[in-house]
């Protein structure tokens, strides 16, 4: 598990114990990783969040476009594993959970404990905001070997 | 917004391609996954239509190395140019760290720039977003096309770049500009951030 901060852990893993979810990643609105279970390549990741965040997002405005109010989750039913993604406030801002499960597990099991965790996370999240970085004094030299050496030009 | 994990010391940018349909958005991640090597990038998903316009967007990650001790991370997207899908466009650049605009050189698609580039203005706008502080850089695309058809350079920069912000010109077909403009707007978003004012 990788998670991008600590305070996100426990809850997390609890959801995971508690629900057999095979893999889990929750991101913000816009598709940034926050937290994740299960995956193995981070560029993967970064796909699956990019989806996610797109999926949840076009669902909102179909909604808000029928004059509804936001769909509570989505679920993906299919033969050997599904899919559940579901949006959620919190202190830190709209986030949103992609939980890919088995047959070992139901939808109902996987969205309670999803549930609980969100209701933990909401609670126990810092509210002060993130510090500003600080990057070292050396910042440009190193970002500017950095972006030769994948963009192979100057 | 940039995502900055200090537990994990990582940094993950996103940046957006936009610009009217067909103008060649799409043709620079298409490059750009092609040379950069596989140890850096992602695949690249494009959900299109059938006849290969982008239908919702195009998304390539790419993992740029370590910089003052985070590693750092592009997630690079183009929007659909079509003028029908505005309402994805607008899902797309929520939360954009920096713009390519993508522009045609060819004189008979000068209003469509014009009309593009105002469209971003208005998307940005409506997500409380000012164009003015956000990092924008210009593609001068197809300046390979024979002279009697295009803008050259400074024409387009006179036509679209009123804030005089970085541009280049491109031949994304091939690859020209292309590397270039990832650049440039990397090392203005990354710098942006260097000063703490675009942490999420």
């Amino acid at each position: 598990m990788r998670a991008l901060e600590p305070w996100v852990i426990d809850p997390l893993q609890t959801f995971l114990d508690e629900s057999s979810a095979r893999l889990t990643l929750l991101m913000t609105s816009s598709g940034q990783v926050v937290a994740q279970h299960g995956f193995s390549r981070s560029l993967d990741v970064m796909t699956a969040a990019a989806l996610g965040a797109g999926i949840v997002a076009s669902t909102d405005e179909l909604a808000r476009l029928m004059g509804a109010t936001r769909f509570g989750a989505l679920v993906h039913h299919g033969v050997r594993q599904s899919c559940m993604l579901s949006a959620f406030g919190t202190p830190r801002g709209r986030w949103i959970g992609l939980v890919v499960f088995g047959p070992e597990t139901s939808v109902g099991i996987v969205q309670l404990f999803f549930d609980q965790m969100v209701e933990q996370l909401v609670t126990i999240a810092p509210r002060e905001q993130a510090p500003a970085p600080v990057l070292a004094e050396n910042f440009e030299g190193e970002l500017n070997a950095s972006l030769k050496a994948l963009f192979g030009r100057q | 917004m940039s995502l900055v994990n200090f537990t994990a010391r990582e940094i993950t940018c996103k940046i957006v391609y936009y610009g009217p349909g067909r103008s060649g958005k799409t043709t620079n991640l298409q490059y750009v996954y092609g040379r950069v090597p596989e140890s850096r990038r992602g695949r690249m998903v494009s959900l299109a239509t059938q006849t290969d316009r982008t239908l919702f967007f195009d998304f390539l990650p790419l993992e740029l190395g370590e910089i003052s001790g985070f590693t750092t991370k592009f997630q690079l997207y183009t929007v659909p140019g079509q003028n029908y899908y505005n309402a994805t466009r607008k899902l797309v650049l929520q939360g954009a760290d920096g713009v390519v605009f993508v522009a045609d050189s060819q004189a008979r698609r000068f209003d469509d720039n014009m009309e593009s580039l105002q469209n971003l203005q208005d998307n940005l706008l409506a997500q409380g977003v000012d164009v003015r502080q956000l990092p924008v850089v210009f593609q001068y695309n197809k300046q390979d096309l024979p002279n009697d058809l295009i803008l050259s350079r400074d024409e387009m920069d006179d036509a679209l770049n009123f804030r005089a912000v970085l541009s280049f010109g491109a031949d994304a077909l091939h690859g020209t500009g292309v590397f270039e403009t990832l650049r440039g707007i990397s090392e203005i978003v990354l710098k942006r951030l260097a000063t703490g004012s675009a942490v999420a």
